[in-house]
């Protein structure tokens, strides 16, 4: 057989190596199994492991909740090597109201790290890269960071992902932070925004699957007068909850903050308290 | 359409701060009031928003290595009358050359006006008239554009939210296409009842916020609270200072949220020179 005729009977499975696969589909099928870590312990288990690759996350709560921290977090530990269980990735991070703040990601970036020189000692003596690669400026160069003024550019740069993804295979999270905020203005044409949406909201259920890259959508709260009284809502819920996999929404539990799972494929609803510190996303004691 | 689509590397990000003219209120903001962003300062009348703002317009002119931006200033006023003898007190230890002709003042009527306003800022800020760039745009306040013209019923509050959106974008996207800083003040409104109404919803690093007395949140609802970036609080409380009865007035700032600040806050006095924060010191109570 030629070398051509070979390399095709391995990728179909046909001839003399049925059922055999190519690399490149043990490694995405390995990948279907990955999470990324919140880095709230508490977090993780109620998400199964994490927030899910291959898989679109909304992420909702009030300002100042911690959206904007989770969405830094996550773009930090796709980043965490696969030697110390992590997807060893890189992430793109579409800031769409200028939230994201260097200064906050460094911090971020350094707690992730010293939570690895702690806990994952033991693994990393044997990975020689370890030194250049664990640097909080290293982990910033992984963020591939768009800045978002208007709801045609952010309809022009989910767009140019196509290609970009295409070409940079490391990416395995995109956040947008957040999905709707330039929607929110008055449209002439309510169903041009919605077809707007529904366009951008496929796209990125797309590139979720294709590319085995999570998808974390954090979006505003508002309130909706229903029935004589107001509620709140995820904004934008009717036009956009069809469109992800999962939600969960951050709120307020007293003074303490908490997470809960809204929707979810495979898990059970259920809540988990969280702190923003200095560094991470961290579990509360337990009292 | 956009050419330009690209990623950027965060490091590359402008990370400048402009310094509210005192250490001590520069260090709980780490710094300063941030490029590229909205800052809301929210409280009562004469919590100390305008004259904050003042000492804004005048730390603009300093150097970079100073805090400043180097930079003249746009002042859009909503509450009147401007305090130009306040502000050409404040000037006169300006180090600057000619302060006052660095700081331009316009008044707005309505949300359209602002608008308007913010749309003829775009020239301003692409072609200064004077030598120095405008690096900072400051609207006072607010909540004085939305008080008449819009009822209490849902229609006229989602038209009222549009136009939130459309100012805040429309700040967003000066303060990131210029490196300018953005500033809002806002009035507060009384809190009534429980936490179940629109406006008993906790926003922020604080159950509640209270000045002089009385239980208060921002104005402009939990949609407005969505178009800024950091919202910083101020509140005042008149204390009897000793047994003759003389009363005193108590300031402080409160980090409500802020994408890289944690809870924080700080008191301060208003005096002849400025707005002034006080080193913390170790006291019982509060």
């Amino acid at each position: 057989m030629s070398e051509t005729s070979r390399f095709r009977s391995l990728e179909g499975g046909h001839g003399a190596l049925k059922g055999a696969q190519t690399a490149w589909d043990m490694l995405s099928e390995e990948q279907m199994q990955k999470h990324i870590t919140t880095g709230c312990e508490e977090l993780d288990a109620i998400l199964g492991g994490g927030i899910h690759c291959k898989e679109v996350t909304e992420v909702g709560g009030v300002p100042g909740i911690g959206k904007t921290q989770l969405g830094i977090q996550l773009a930090v530990n796709v980043q965490i090597p696969v030697e110390c269980g992590g997807l060893g990735g890189k992430a793109i991070y579409i800031d769409t109201e200028g939230s994201f703040m260097v200064e906050r990601a460094h911090q971020i970036a350094e707690g992730c790290i010293s939570d690895l020189l702690d806990n994952t000692a033991h693994r990393l003596k044997d990975f020689p890269a370890c030194p250049e690669i664990l640097q909080p400026n290293s982990f910033l160069a992984n963020i591939f960071y768009f800045r978002i003024c208007s709801y045609t550019e952010q309809i022009a740069t989910i767009n140019y992902l196509e290609k970009f993804l295409e070409e940079q295979k490391d990416v395995k999270i995109i956040v947008v932070d957040s999905i709707t905020f330039h929607f929110r203005q008055d449209f002439d044409d309510l169903a041009l925004r919605t077809r707007v949406l529904g366009g951008m909201s496929l796209k990125l259920m797309r590139f979720a699957k294709k590319y085995s890259l999570a998808v974390v959508l954090l979006n505003q709260v508002t309130t909706k007068f229903v029935e004589g009284s107001f509620h709140l809502t995820l904004a934008l819920g009717d036009t956009w909850s069809h469109a992800c996999t999962n939600r969960i929404i951050l709120y307020w539990n007293g003074n303490d903050r908490h997470a809960y799972i809204d929707k979810s494929p495979s898990l059970r609803s259920a809540t988990a308290p969280f702190l923003i510190t200095g560094k991470v996303y961290e579990v509360t004691r337990v009292i | 359409m956009f050419p330009g689509i690209e990623p950027l590397n965060p490091l590359l990000l402008p990370a400048q701060k402009l310094t509210l003219g005192c250490p001590v209120l520069d260090r709980l903001l780490r710094g300063g009031l941030p490029v590229g962003s909205v800052t809301e300062i929210a409280g009562e009348s004469a919590a100390g928003k305008t004259q904050l703002c003042l000492q804004l317009l005048l730390a603009a002119l300093l150097p970079p290595s100073r805090g400043g931006l180097s930079a003249a200033s746009l002042f859009i006023h909503s509450e009147f009358p401007f305090p130009i003898r306040r502000l050409h007190a404040l000037s006169s230890s300006s180090s600057a050359a000619d302060p006052l002709g660095h700081i331009f003042v316009a008044a707005a009527h309505s949300p359209d006006d602002l608008l308007s306003l913010l749309a003829t800022a775009d020239g301003l800020l692409a072609r200064p008239p004077t030598h120095l760039p405008v690096r900072l745009i400051v609207v006072d306040s607010i909540a004085a554009l939305f008080r008449s013209d819009f009822d209490n019923n849902p229609k006229d509050l989602k038209k009222r939210s549009f136009l939130f959106f459309k100012i805040a974008a429309k700040l967003k996207e000066q303060a990131r296409r210029f490196g300018s800083v953005a500033v809002v003040t806002n009035q507060v409104v009384d809190v009534v009842g429980s936490e179940e109404g629109a406006n008993g919803q906790r926003v922020g690093n604080y159950a509640s916020l209270w000045s002089s007395g009385r239980r208060v949140c921002p104005a402009l609802g939990l949609s407005w609270a969505n178009c800024v970036n950091t919202r910083l609080f101020l509140s005042r409380k008149d204390e009897i200072a000793d047994d003759a009865g003389s009363s005193r007035t108590r300031r402080w700032m409160q980090v409500v949220f802020a994408p890289h600040l944690p809870e924080a806050s700080c008191e301060f006095v208003i005096v002849r020179e400025g707005v002034s924060g006080i080193e913390p010191q170790r006291v019982a109570g509060r």
